[in-house]
Formats: structure tokens, sequence, C-alpha cells
């Protein structure tokens, strides 16, 4: 779980983990302001109107008798 | 020479059908003027004027034998430079792929050659359609016609610059946020993004694979309305490729918008954002030209605006950030710093969090199709500004979120931008359309039928 605003010692942990291993210091300044910048996305996706029956499908959804 | 500068593809078409108009005089006044302006433009990150000649001089043979393909023939495009083209570099505008030679064409790129075409060259784009506008890459940004001071719009911004600029009449750009529709904005021409699975994608190089689109970018709406009848249809080898007939987006042309049901998201750019006053002024003034013409105006709602942007960037950061993992790991240092950023965005989203946005994404979709139960097509603003200017990055950040596009990359829906006048200091103004999916047909014909009864479409930007 992600703590509301990730500290510049936790982004790089995080980036050690995945292999991110090459940034430097102005990288890891970028991708702390994107992780947070994601961080906020994700507060805002409207996710309490889900039902557990709401899956994901793709894009749109064709009428009957459409041949895809 | 200087009227074939904006001469359209159905015009230009005509004329060298009826053999008046000679596509290898027509390729090297287009060539004179990318040479004379586009140092100033950035329009071209590739300008291959051996090969434009070299079509064109075929397509003029042809033609004269009395083998005349249809309406491309003869007529120069320009691709944006993440899609492939056989034997040239696919740079994605990057360090990264400066070397990156494709070795057939893209889907789309197959169909323009085979149709005749005439290849002017590869356009810039923001660095793998996400990261610009730039200035710490190996080639520079384009700007905008209309003021190069300003900002066109990206990720397809040279698409945009070139076509608006009069270097050609028709180019390809591809929209996952909005890349098409932005520059269109921006630029003052016409950009649609097709129903997703409309255009093939194969042969493009992805940023997100279900939010990518591959859309036209021309000048007048007949223009796009033919661009897509020559590229669209289905593909076995893209997995996004709905397997349906295509074609006929030319059908409904001059039958107007009497009767046609028209509903328009006020609440995007009046509630969830406040766009520019003359943003709003003009795609008032659009809405109650469409009235006056016999359409029927309702307002409809759908989800703010903030909704759908969550979902579209968190299904876009997360599937790029898939794409890019390696790269970022390797050679982090070779992307500019907007793309790096964008990028690395998707590098710790939580699965649970993409899958809800996948989860919303059909939920959102489904709501907004059930509204064409009562309306043909709706309206709204795509940008919420007039074009910035291209050296001021807080504005160009700031207005590049400030958009109503990205809705219609999670529906999935065919959503057109097109102009609808320009502002007081004379930069382009636009609304965009968008209908249910698969009815580009509905949306050209009410795209037309205002381009008829206005004048935008005589209105070009004079190069400096």
């Amino acid at each position: 779980m992600q703590p509301d605003h990730l500290t510049i010692d936790e982004v790089r942990r995080m980036a050690a983990a995945i292999g991110l291993n090459r940034l430097s210091e102005e990288h890891m300044q970028q991708l702390l302001h994107a992780a947070n910048v994601a961080h906020a996305r994700r507060t805002i996706l409207p996710v309490a109107s889900l039902t557990p029956a709401d899956e994901p499908a793709h894009v749109y959804r064709h009428r009957p008798g459409d041949e895809r | 020479m200087s009227e074939l500068f904006f001469l359209g593809v159905a015009d230009a078409a005509e004329l060298i059908r009826a053999k008046k108009l000679s596509p290898v005089e027509y390729a090297k006044a287009l060539l004179e003027r990318i040479e004379r302006h586009d140092s100033k433009l950035n329009a071209f990150l590739r300008f291959m004027p051996e090969i434009a000649l070299a079509d064109a001089r075929r397509a003029e043979t042809e033609i004269i034998q009395g083998g005349w393909r249809g309406i491309f023939h003869g007529i120069p495009y320009g691709l944006k430079d993440i899609i492939d083209y056989a034997g040239l570099p696919t740079t994605a505008h990057s360090k990264i792929l400066r070397d990156n030679v494709a070795s057939s064409d893209a889907v789309v790129a197959q169909k323009l050659r085979a149709a005749g075409g005439v290849f002017m060259g590869k356009l810039s784009t923001h660095e793998f359609a996400i990261g610009g506008p730039s200035f710490d890459l190996p080639w520079p940004p384009a700007r905008n016609p209309w003021n190069r001071d300003h900002f066109t719009g990206g990720s397809s911004s040279g698409s945009g610059a070139a076509t608006a600029a009069g270097f050609l009449p028709a180019a390809l750009g591809t929209d996952t946020g909005g890349s098409v529709r932005n520059p269109a904005s921006l630029c003052g021409i016409v950009g649609l993004k097709p129903t997703y699975g409309l255009v093939s994608r194969r042969g493009v190089l992805p940023l997100a694979y279900s939010l990518d689109h591959i859309g036209p970018m021309t000048r007048t709406v007949r223009d796009n309305a033919l661009l897509l009848d020559l590229i669209a249809g289905y593909d076995l080898l893209d997995p996004g490729s709905a397997n349906r007939a295509t074609g006929g987006y030319t059908a409904q042309l001059g039958r107007g918008v009497k009767g046609l049901r028209i509903g328009v998201i006020r609440h995007f750019y009046t509630r969830d954002m406040q766009a520019d006053a003359e943003m709003t002024a003009a795609v008032e003034a659009a809405v109650t030209l469409l009235a006056e013409l016999g359409a029927e105006v309702r307002e409809i709602e759908t989800a703010p605006l903030g909704d759908y942007a969550a979902v579209n960037r968190t299904i876009l950061t997360s599937e790029a950030f898939a794409i890019h993992e390696r790269w970022m790991r390797e050679r982090p240092q070779d992307y500019g710093a907007l793309a790096r950023e964008r990028l690395m965005a998707g590098a710790f989203v939580r699965a649970a969090d993409y899958v809800n946005a996948t989860r919303l994404r059909r939920k959102m979709s489904d709501a907004f199709h059930a509204l064409f139960a009562d309306i043909d097509v709706a309206i709204t603003t795509s940008s919420m500004d007039p074009a910035c200017r291209i050296d001021d990055p807080v504005a160009c950040e700031t207005t590049y979120a400030r958009q109503s596009r990205s809705p219609f990359n999670v529906t999935g829906s065919p959503a057109l931008s097109m102009p609808v006048g320009l502002t007081k200091t004379g930069l382009p103004l636009a609304m965009q359309i968008v209908a249910r999916p698969f009815d580009e047909a509905t949306i050209y014909r009410v795209a037309e039928a205002y381009e008829q009864a206005s004048d935008w479409k005589s209105r070009h930007p004079v190069l400096g």
C-alpha cells in the first residue's frame, strides 16, 4: 500500500525494487513527482460506483447481430 | 503556383484525374513551399523530396497511360513518425529509436502507397507520442503555423502543422488521449479519432494498446472522410481490429442537419472546467448555427471530465510503462525530460487500480453510449484554451490537461475536431463532434453542414 505522498527515499527503494537502477538524481526527482501525480489520480478514480459484478470489457460493446 | 498550397484532396484528385493537374507539378510546388518555410515550423522530422518526386512521376506516368488508381493517386501526404514506412527510421522523435529502420510499411502506410499517394516525409511528434513540446530531443518541436511562437498541440504536432501550413493536404496522426484532435484544434484543421478498432494499428509504435487510434488530419471534412475511407478496414493481425464492413464515410455529406438530434455536453467546459471565453463563445455560436440549419439541440450530461481523465491516464500510463520499462531501466538518460516523467507515472500504478480503471471504462462507455438513444451526435469543446506560447512550459503543461478529448478514448467513440473560429489574436478555435461507435458518417454529415455554412475552411495561416 502506498502512503498518501511518497518521499524521495521511498521512491528510491521502490525504483530499485523494479530494476530502475540507472536513474540520476534528477530522474529520481521526476519519478517522485510522477509517482505522486499517479497517486493523486488514483484517489479520484470513482471506484465507489463499482460493484463486484462490474467486470472489465473492451472499449465498446456490440449490439446483437454485429459480426465481430 | 500558390493556389496549389491549399488545394484539398477532393479538388486535387478531380484535377489530376482530368489530367488538368500534373502530380509532379503539384508535388514540386509543395516541396518548394516546405523547403522555404519548414526551417521555421519544424513540421517535418524527415523530409523526403526524392521519394516524393519519384512517387509523383510514377503517378503521372500511370495516369497518362489511363491507370488512375483512385482519389489518392498523385496526392501528397505525410506520416507521423511513429508510423512505419519501409526503409526509413521510425524514430518516435526520440534518441532511443534514432536508428530504428522499418522493414515494412504499417498497414495504413501500405494503403496510401497502394493508392498511389505521394509520400512527402515523416512528421514531428511528441517523443513516443507523449513527451512534448520538448527542446531536449534530437529534433526540435513543431511550431504553430498561425503563430510560430505558439504550441501546435500534440502529440501529432507535425501532422497538424504541415497540414495547416499548406505543406500537404492530408496527414496521419495517432490519438491515445487526444493526440489527433489536439493539434487539429490548435492548428485549425479537421482531425478525426475513429472508433476504436476501425483502423489497423499494425506497424504503428504503440503508446497504450487499448486506447490507441490512427486518425486522418486534413483541412476539409470531405477530405477527412475520403482518407478514412482509404485507411479503415479489418486487420486480422491487429488484435484490436473490428471485423465489420467499412467505407461509405462520404455517403451522408450534403444531406444537412435538418431533424438531426444534437446533444451538447456543456458541463465539460462550463462546470467541470471553465473554458476560455473565446473558445466557449465559438463553440456556442457553432451550436446555434447548427440549430438554425434545422438540428434539434438539447443539453446532455455524462460523467465528469475528471472521472474520464483519471480512467484514461491510469490505463494509459500503465500500458505505456509496460512498453517502456526495459528502456527505462537501461537508457533512462536517452529520453527527454517530459517523456521520461510522463512515462514513469506508470511505474508504481497498482494492479488493482489498473483493473478498476478498466472496469470503470466499461461502465462509463455503456452509460455514454446509452445517451445515443436520444441523440445522433454530441458536441462539446476539444481544447479549453487556444494555443499557448511554446516557450512557456508551465502554460503548455497546464493547457495540455485542459481538454475534453480523453473521454472518447475511454469510450472508444469516434470524435472529430474542427475549426469554429479564430481568437482576436488570430489563433484557431475548435469544437468536437462525437457519435456512437462506427457512425463516423453522421459526424461527417454534421461537420460538413457546419463547414459549408461557415467560412473557416477558407482561412489559412500566412507564413512569414
